[in-house]
């Protein structure tokens, strides 16, 4: 299977429709049924796979419409969490916090409804499945259960395992296991690699590993251990300061964040091209996919199409000087 | 020996009130309406904290975002800035960005503080009312300071031109100050002493420092003339050694929703019972990392440890 050189891709979110928000609240308020509900996401996942592909994206997601929060969605379907309230992460937004208070158990497919509507819908050949990681999940949840957090992150590893191993059945090739905690407690990060390598264990896919606004030199430590194929980290916020640390990224692929997702302000198709000559310093373009450096919830729809499409205008900008090169396509391929 | 039960920190902010601001700040609601708001949660908050016996309350914070915020938005000499992490918690704060020297402006904290305690007065008179402030060397630490270039001469302005001003506008409306200072479990230069005792000294309030996510670093802390908070949760306590008279022991977690067993806390407490003349037993932290029902019923288990609830 072959991708154009420098592939574009999305890492998850993207902002809902504002009338799939309404068919949330309606849907919370019990006032439309489960299946209405479940026609909403889909026509809205439809429409966002869409609109990737008419950006230009070459690995497209549905932007997680039927998500609300990247942790909530897999509490709600793993059996050992409940729900006892919102916390808030900052202002005015608040989120889910799970509990655990029995033993975590599969109970059924995660993504896969997810996955295999999105691979009827699309136009390109691959797509990016993102799933929660095995310590996010587990850090950014109450444990009332278990002794210990690396308890529940191996349980939460053997079980997205189970689900990963479906997927590929399924016909998946690219997952993204998202990591955002990962490197939050440095004692803790030895145990969390291990956890995130179990998840992934006796798969034959392309798996990348997102984490984001976190201590890369600390991770970076840990690439090689990390029996992933990608990282997809976030450049843009950092303003691509401090990327030595590239150096040991070894053979693996980066997903190269070039667009800020915290910030309003239309990123130029120039601008991008700019940026990512300066990752040829440390990566070969064969290594290279585009990305924005996270997901793009947060913004407005219109700000994040806008900045999907200078992002891919960009990247052709910098195709057309690899072309010269020589360096037309790269090859996809399972890696693991 | 007396155990009291307190609060620090203010509680969760209700969804129902973050809905309220965030109509206000689309123009969906009027001012007048949201100070309705305010005052509806507030009333609420107290009459909760009377029912479970929580002995002195305070400010519950509802207008804060953070403990920095509004409060950085009133100090000349600063900007507000992006999002950053709240210590490992899933919790962000807009940080402080010093471009000047500073001074407190105008603002509307000294207001907020007499409705606030003129509403205990009416639900729960016989509470006692701390105001919550961030202590200057957490204020210091968390500011990106592009003016003093000297953590230690920033922490001292805060303090002098920022909090002492501040303090002295709340005498005859709260009963004491609270400061807080998580930054001393991991900031330890000598030279915040001098600057805490300052505040401590020269408040005409009882001061309250507050210390979490660790052990306080800074030696002599416990010369201070203040109550000290101490986080028995996420510390050993080490410096409950060095601490006499009056002392604030957080014993239950606040960033865990399962309730701690009443008999093993009371053990925690009758360990320390002869050491000091009066024991506050708290939150370990903000209550803003627990959902709202969860965070009562950390509240009521405090009760439960002095024999009611």
């Amino acid at each position: 299977m072959e991708l154009p050189i420098l592939p574009t891709s999305i890492i998850g979110s993207y902002p809902k429709p504002w009338w799939l928000t309404k068919y949330y609240d309606l849907y919370k308020k019990r006032k439309i049924s489960e299946n209405e509900f479940q026609e909403a996401v889909r026509d809205a996942s439809t429409a966002i796979v869409r609109e990737h592909e008419t950006a230009g994206v070459d690995v497209p997601w549905d932007g997680e419409m039927g998500r609300e929060e990247m942790v909530e969605y897999f509490a709600a379907k793993i059996r050992g969490f409940i729900f006892r309230g919102s916390v808030r992460v900052w202002g005015n937004f608040y989120f889910n916090k799970a509990s655990i208070v029995g033993p975590l158990e599969y109970r059924g497919p995660l993504v896969i409804k997810e996955f295999k509507l999105v691979e009827h819908v699309t136009a390109r050949e691959i797509v990016k499945v993102p799933i929660t990681g095995p310590y996010t999940i587990a850090e950014w949840s109450f444990n009332e259960y278990y002794d210990s957090k690396e308890e529940v992150a191996r349980e939460l590893a053997k079980i997205l395992n189970k689900e990963l191993k479906i997927l590929e059945a399924e016909g998946a090739k690219f997952v993204q296991i998202d990591e955002p905690a990962l490197t939050t407690h440095p004692d803790e990060i030895e145990w969390a690699v291990d956890a995130v390598n179990e998840a992934i264990k006796g798969l034959n896919l392309n798996i990348g590993l997102h984490v984001c606004y976190s201590d890369y030199n600390l991770l970076a430590k840990y690439f090689d251990d990390l029996n992933v194929t990608q990282f997809a980290l976030e450049f843009a916020n950092r303003k691509f300061r401090e990327i030595d640390f590239l150096k040991r990224l070894g053979d693996k692929e980066l997903g190269f964040g070039v667009i800020d997702v915290h910030n309003p302000r239309i990123e130029t198709s120039d601008e991008v091209a700019r940026n990512i000559r300066k990752v040829f310093e440390y990566v070969r373009p064969e290594k290279v996919y585009i990305n924005p450096d996270c997901g793009m919830k947060l913004l407005s729809r219109e700000t994040a199409r806008e900045k999907l499409c200078n992002m891919v205008k960009g990247t052709k900008i910098v195709r057309k000087e690899l072309e010269r090169r020589g360096k037309v396509s790269i090859q996809f391929e399972a890696k693991i | 020996m007396e155990v009291v039960t307190a609060l620090i920190g203010g509680l969760p902010r209700p969804v129902g009130l973050a809905k309220a601001i965030e109509k206000y700040n689309t123009g969906k609601l009027s001012q007048e309406k949201l100070e309705q708001e305010y005052r509806k949660h507030t009333v609420k908050a107290y009459e909760k904290l009377k029912e479970i016996g929580i002995s002195i309350v305070t400010d519950p914070l509802y207008r804060w975002d953070d403990i920095f915020n509004p409060l950085i938005g009133f100090i000349e000499g600063i900007e507000v800035n992006g999002l950053y992490k709240f210590y490992e918690n899933n919790f962000f704060y807009r940080s402080p960005v010093v471009k000047e020297q500073l001074s407190l402006r105008d603002n509307p904290i000294i207001e907020w503080t007499e409705t606030n305690r003129e509403i205990l007065e009416d639900v729960y008179p016989d509470a006692t009312l701390k105001q919550v402030l961030p202590g200057p060397v957490s204020l210091a630490f968390h500011s990106l300071d592009e003016y003093y270039n000297d953590r230690t001469a920033l922490a001292r302005d805060y303090g002098r031109k920022v909090l002492l001003p501040l303090i002295r506008k709340l005498k005859n409306i709260v009963d004491i100050i609270e400061l807080h200072e998580p930054a001393l479990c991991i900031d330890d230069k000598s030279e915040y002493l001098g600057i805490l005792n300052e505040i401590v000294e020269k408040s005409p309030l009882k001061a309250w420092i507050v210390t979490y996510f660790g052990e306080p670093k800074v030696d002599g802390i416990e010369k201070l003339n203040a109550v000290i908070n101490v986080d028995l949760v996420e510390s050993k306590g080490e410096i409950l050694e060095k601490l006499n008279g009056e002392v604030g022991i957080g014993i239950v977690n606040s960033r865990e929703t399962r309730l701690e067993d009443v008999k093993r806390l009371r053990e925690i407490l009758s360990s320390l019972s002869n050491r000091f003349s009066t024991i506050y037993i708290t939150p370990n932290t903000l209550l803003d990392f627990l959902p709202e029902s969860v965070a009562f019923r950390k509240l009521q288990l405090l009760k439960k440890l002095v024999g009611g609830g």
